[in-house]
């Protein structure tokens, strides 16, 4: 853990010894992709995103795949209770289809149950009461969102838990975490202890896991522009 | 509230493993879902959710945001991004000696995952999970220095699944 834990005061050198005098701060590669974000998230790993993921189904040309990772460098065996999704958190996969960065449609999870016995209940694509840093829980607005909902157990085993219902598939629970990267000899990089990357490289993330969110659905849902922006959000209710 | 249709999907699945129960002694446990747990709406109560953390392209724009604007930076909208934060870009990137800052920084922000949904996808064109998005990345930004363009990681260390959730199963050791 001590890979990605200390991220400040830390010196650039080399080809990021410039760097260093303009912002006045280290950067933020010094994790990654996401993993473990700032300040604010590291102590809030159920909140803290490492990557997203959009992709046109493998098996389905039609078909969209959106994939929100959580909570990376979760380590083998069974999962710890700290490190399941967090019902207060309002976890969102937002698409904008007009390509102004706003979203026009959301995808929403909120879980309930204590860890072990958790449910994720989706929600949307819809469009949303709110955009930007401020929102809701769709199902608080609109009567039918959560007819048209779908909820799937969440999976802390490795046989996935899956559900299929109003043309969408999800999935919520451990994975495999999908990214791979050296950042170890980035660090080193950066910290100036080298100066190139090793060939082969290491995958730092190499036998981590992560929460993970799937779902899949017809692109046809997410209007007639085939151009979209996506990306993820957390957010907890306001104090 | 669908509190039936969860009831119904319940009785189906406790069916199925009970099915599955009576031929193997070791099958997973069913997946019922607890009757305590098939709520989630609390009609009326309006919550105001407050963004913590946001995620666009990997990884690059995290390389752009000092430790001290972070909070600031995943607090906030995308859609104010370019007004926010091209300085900050344009800055580290100038100082990577990057021939075209100005240019590049236009392609990284606003920080979302632009996807073209009529054709193949493969990164910059969404993501998918076998990507080498890094190594892109490090080409975009270091270019021909052969020392930083490439971490030589190409693939996960696990194969991904051809079918849903496509993402590889857990580590369990």
């Amino acid at each position: 853990m001590s890979i990605i834990r200390r991220r400040q005061g830390r010196t650039l050198a080399l080809a990021f010894a410039c760097v260093a005098t303009l912002g006045g701060g280290t950067f933020g590669w010094l994790k990654a992709s996401d993993h473990r974000d700032s300040a604010l998230l590291t102590s809030d790993r159920a909140a803290d995103i490492a990557d997203v993921y959009a992709f046109r189904s493998p098996s389905n040309p039609n078909n969209l795949v959106l994939s929100l990772t959580l909570a990376g460098f979760i380590p083998p065996g069974p999962v710890n209770s700290d490190l399941f999704f967090d019902p207060n958190v309002l976890y969102q996969i937002k698409i904008d289809t007009n390509n102004d960065a706003v979203e026009d449609l959301v995808i929403q999870a909120r879980v309930t149950g204590k860890p072990g016995h958790q449910v994720m209940h989706f929600r949307g694509p819809a469009r949303p009461q709110l955009t930007g840093v401020v929102n809701r829980w769709l199902g608080d607005d609109d009567a039918d969102a959560d007819d048209e909902g779908v909820s799937v157990r969440v999976s802390d085993k490795a046989r996935p838990i899956i559900e299929r219902e109003h043309g969408m598939t999800v999935f919520a629970g451990i994975r495999d975490d999908p990214f791979f990267f050296d950042l170890g000899q980035f660090r080193k990089i950066v910290a100036g202890q080298a100066s190139s990357f090793n060939n082969p490289g290491f995958d730092t993330f190499k036998g981590f896991n992560a929460l993970a969110m799937v779902i899949e659905l017809p692109i046809s849902r997410l209007g007639n522009n085939p151009n979209i922006n996506v990306w993820g959000t957390t957010s907890r209710p306001r104090s | 509230m669908r509190y039936h249709r969860i009831i119904r999907l319940a009785g189906i699945t406790s069916a199925l493993a009970l099915a599955a129960t009576a031929c193997n002694d070791t099958a997973t446990p069913a997946t019922v879902l607890p009757t305590d747990v098939v709520s989630v709406s609390k009609r009326g109560s309006r919550v105001d959710y407050m963004q913590e953390d946001r995620f666009g392209k990997p990884a690059i724009a995290t390389v752009f945001i000092s430790t001290s604007m972070k909070n600031a930076f995943n607090t906030a909208a995308p859609d104010r991004d370019v007004a926010d934060y091209t300085s900050a870009v344009v800055n580290v990137l100038t100082a990577f000696g990057h021939p075209n800052p100005t240019g590049l920084a236009a392609a990284l922000l606003p920080d979302v995952q632009p996807i073209n949904t009529s054709a193949p996808t493969t990164f910059l064109n969404g993501r998918r999970l076998q990507d080498d998005v890094i190594t892109a990345e490090l080409g975009l930004i270091f270019r021909n220095n052969a020392a930083l363009n490439d971490d030589h990681v190409d693939a996960n260390d696990k194969p991904f699944l051809n079918t849903f959730p496509y993402l590889a199963a857990p580590h369990v050791q």
